[in-house]
């Protein structure tokens, strides 16, 4: 509990989205407050399994039926994992604390302590193109996004200097370039078919290597080194290499001296002061004593994650609007989207079995969409990229009914060839009827209410699944990949990690919960800058865009306080 | 290769999906009286069982990895109560079994007789689990259809030996540093690293 407890600002959540506006509003001299549900996590120190290897799990990083019991929804897919869910290293959030409920099966994957899913995060950073921002516009989806491309492309520029994206430039429309440092190689199977799609699709097709916030040149002025290719980004980075909120942007706001960080408080609600039509600060409970706080500041920025930030909207000024703050629009807690996955091909790359990989590079190969761009029409709206790479597996060429020496040598070596893999990621349209609700029902460990979620992917989602896989195998044949299959695993919404919306940003305070500077347009000191302000998704990784937003507002936050708007 | 690459392999190379591996849905269960079931008897049988499939060659084997405490660990802790019952139960006839064939119990029999009888062991196996497989073909299928967890009949107790053994010894210290290659902080990365044919594997990572 920090002496004081008025501040200039309060951050809610330490994320990616939390960590920038730390960041940018430390470094704009005001006293910043942030406040994390979590616990502390410090850099370096409290990656305890970082340098751990398999064998030093009892199960071996399998899942027992302990962890399986534990984490209902995080057993769901890949990741539970003994090494992520034991006593020195489980930054999945405990479910049985903190439940929620599911009209529709809706898989949440959430992470409470200091960094958030920053320290998760598949780290992969494009920019939005210019198509994204108008399209709903042109096609008459919810509603127009109040931004353009060129009024966030100096932003892309701005947060990717600093978080450090390693890539390459590629010239294109559909998926803009960006400051990279020197992208990672793609091994000589991914560089076969990269080639070899160039060749048949005329140069309208393209792979190259994964953009990700992975640093390949080093930035001293941080404490980061290089990549270390041990792609165990998910335990922490020893190196500083991966970007997270603990690596990069927390340590820089720590160090103007204005940063107070305060973990295991939980933000209930905004205090909100109907005159002024202003948030004067937040109610928070210790997630420990369960005692509860006030703190003061004159902006709020929440980013408590997409539905977290919805959450705290929802329980703020009930007495003005029984649905919470942000709630006169009608679309708080609406327009849920997320990527939608598990779909694509695979097969053999034949011709390089005298070559092998060296390390293990956290970052795959990137497809940008091609459908319904240009001259291109589905007969759905929007489209999908692939990200995938090749890889060599271990020896697989073995007689049947073969145990002993013979067996144990031909598991030893590698298989004869390499194999590649594409995978689409699908944007979701962003439907009204998609949307999460308190339930006041169910309770968590604090006796607060849940949230309920009833959502689900419709008619164009599924009609470009088929695409998502049979353009995959296409690409891949006709790249002279043997052996294609394609596959649908079936998808549930939230899988992605990618969920948005919620809080969308628009032009008009009657459709829209956020202006755009993101600004709830009720109280206009209070910032929402994670996903929960997506007016729609893309089909690329949202997390660069989340920062982007998130220095922009923190920006015009500031330069607003100086007129004395605020 | 990651270790979900791992179990893919061990699921190509046993057939079926690795047990404890992958997704499916647990009951409350405790393996207490499954862990009671494992006498040192029963470790020992099965350390030979697991060497008989991974021996000692140039490199040590499973018995030298420990595989049979393995065993009773990966079973009581990541099996259903089902699966459990299953290898419990199926393990019990082993003995029997190799008899027939050799005309002693296990631990009796020289490495050929070993070797024998567990190739015709791992023949029941499969046939077993192939019938599994396609009795629950389109329960499995629907599952995926509604995206629901679903676990199968327990797969042949061989088949769940089998798995064990790869998966243990392949993520053991000695199984991933001196079967397999391992390197804790690689520097770089080459993806045209040069191979010549007989070169060891890199090991599984978390």
């Amino acid at each position: 509990m920090p002496e004081n407890n008025t501040f200039d600002a309060i951050v809610v959540g330490s994320g990616i989205s939390g960590g920038w506006a730390a960041k940018e509003l430390t470094e704009k001299g005001l006293k910043v407050l942030m406040l994390e549900r979590g616990k502390n996590i410090e850099h370096i120190k409290d990656y305890k399994n970082t340098s751990k290897e398999i064998w030093d799990f009892p199960h071996r990083n399998g899942v027992t039926q302990k962890m399986r019991e534990d984490y209902p929804v995080l057993r769901r897919d890949y990741p539970l994992r003994e090494s992520m869910v034991d006593d020195n290293w489980s930054p999945w959030a405990n479910e049985k604390d903190n439940p929620y409920t599911e009209t529709k099966r809706f898989d949440w994957y959430r992470a409470y302590l200091v960094g958030g899913r920053s320290l998760l995060w598949g780290r992969q950073s494009y920019r939005f193109n210019k198509w994204d921002f108008e399209a709903n516009a042109k096609e008459g989806i919810a509603i127009d996004w109040p931004v353009r491309y060129d009024d966030i492309a100096p932003w892309y520029s701005y947060v990717e200097k600093f978080a450090g994206i390693q890539g390459t430039k590629e010239g294109l429309e559909v998926l803009p370039d960006g400051e990279f440092l020197p992208g990672m190689e793609m091994n000589c199977a991914e560089k076969y078919v990269a080639t070899k799609i160039k060749e048949h699709y005329n140069g309208k097709r393209h792979m190259f290597i994964g953009r990700s916030a992975n640093i390949t040149q080093p930035k001293p002025e941080q404490n980061r080194v290089n990549c270390q290719y041990r792609d165990r980004c998910w335990y922490g980075c020893p190196f500083g290499a991966s970007f997270s909120s603990n690596s990069a942007t927390l340590p820089v706001a720590m160090k103007t001296g204005n940063l107070t960080l305060e973990p295991g408080k939980i933000v209930t609600r905004l205090i909100y002061d109907k005159d002024k039509k202003r948030a004067s600060g937040v109610e928070v409970i210790d997630a420990e004593t369960n005692k509860t706080y006030e703190y003061k500041a004159k902006i709020i920025f929440l980013c408590a994650s997409t539905f977290n930030s919805t959450w705290i909207l929802m329980n703020s000024a009930t007495d003005v609007w029984p649905d919470g703050l942000g709630s006169s629009s009608g679309e708080l807690g609406h327009n849920i989207m997320d990527h939608h996955f598990r779909v694509g091909a695979g097969g053999i790359v034949e011709g390089f079995s005298d070559k092998y990989f060296y390390g293990k590079r956290p970052t795959g190969i990137y497809v940008p969409r091609f459908r319904n761009v240009y001259e291109d029409k589905r007969n759905y709206l929007r489209g999908f990229g692939y990200q995938g790479g090749a890889w060599r597996g271990r020896g697989l060429d073995i007689p049947e009914f073969t145990i002993g020496a013979e067996l144990k040598n031909a598991l030893s070596v590698p298989a004869k060839d390499w194999r590649i893999g594409l995978l689409a990621f699908g944007e979701m349209l962003p439907y009204h009827e998609n949307k999460i609700t308190l339930n006041r029902n169910k309770k968590d460990k604090w006796g607060l209410p849940v949230l309920d979620f009833d959502v689900e992917i419709k008619e164009n989602e599924h009609k470009m699944r088929k695409d998502m896989a049979d353009d995959a195998a296409e690409m891949l044949v006709n790249a002279g990949v043997k052996e294609v299959e394609s596959y649908d695993n079936g998808y549930s919404v939230g899988m992605g990690i990618h969920e948005m919306g919620t809080a969308r940003m628009g032009r008009d305070p009657k459709t829209s919960v956020l202006n755009s500077n993101n600004q709830v347009w009720d109280a206009a000191n209070v910032f929402v800058t994670d996903g929960s302000f997506m007016t729609s998704a893309s089909c690329v990784n949202p997390s660069l865009t989340y920062m982007a937003f998130t220095a922009r507002a923190a920006d015009f936050a500031v330069k607003e306080l100086k007129k004395g708007n605020l | 290769m990651k270790r979900r690459e791992l179990l893919k392999t061990i699921a190509l190379v046993t057939g079926g999906t690795v047990i404890g591996g992958e997704l499916f849905l647990s009951g409350c269960k405790t393996g207490l009286k499954t862990e009671a079931g494992f006498t040192p008897q029963l470790i020992a049988l099965l350390d030979e069982v697991g060497e008989t499939i991974i021996p000692a060659t140039d490199t040590p084997g499973a018995k030298a990895v420990q595989i049979g405490a393995f065993m009773k660990l990966w079973v009581t802790d990541c099996y259903t109560q089902e699966e459990q019952d299953a290898f419990m139960k199926g393990i019990k006839d082993l003995n029997s079994a190799c008899k027939k064939l050799n005309g002693k119990e296990f631990m009796d029999c020289d490495a050929h007789q070993r070797h024998d009888f567990l190739v015709s062991l791992e023949k029941e196996a499969k046939a077993h689990d192939k019938k599994i497989e396609e009795d629950e073909k389109s329960k499995r299928e629907m599952a995926k259809q509604e995206q629901k967890e679903f676990i199968g009949a327990p797969l042949h107790y061989y088949t769940m030996i089998k798995q064990m053994t790869l998966f243990g010894f392949f993520t053991s210290k000695t199984g991933a540093t001196e079967t397999l290659r391992h390197v804790q902080v690689p520097g770089k990365y080459d993806g045209a690293f040069p191979y010549t044919q007989g070169e060891k594997a890199w090991a599984s990572s978390l």
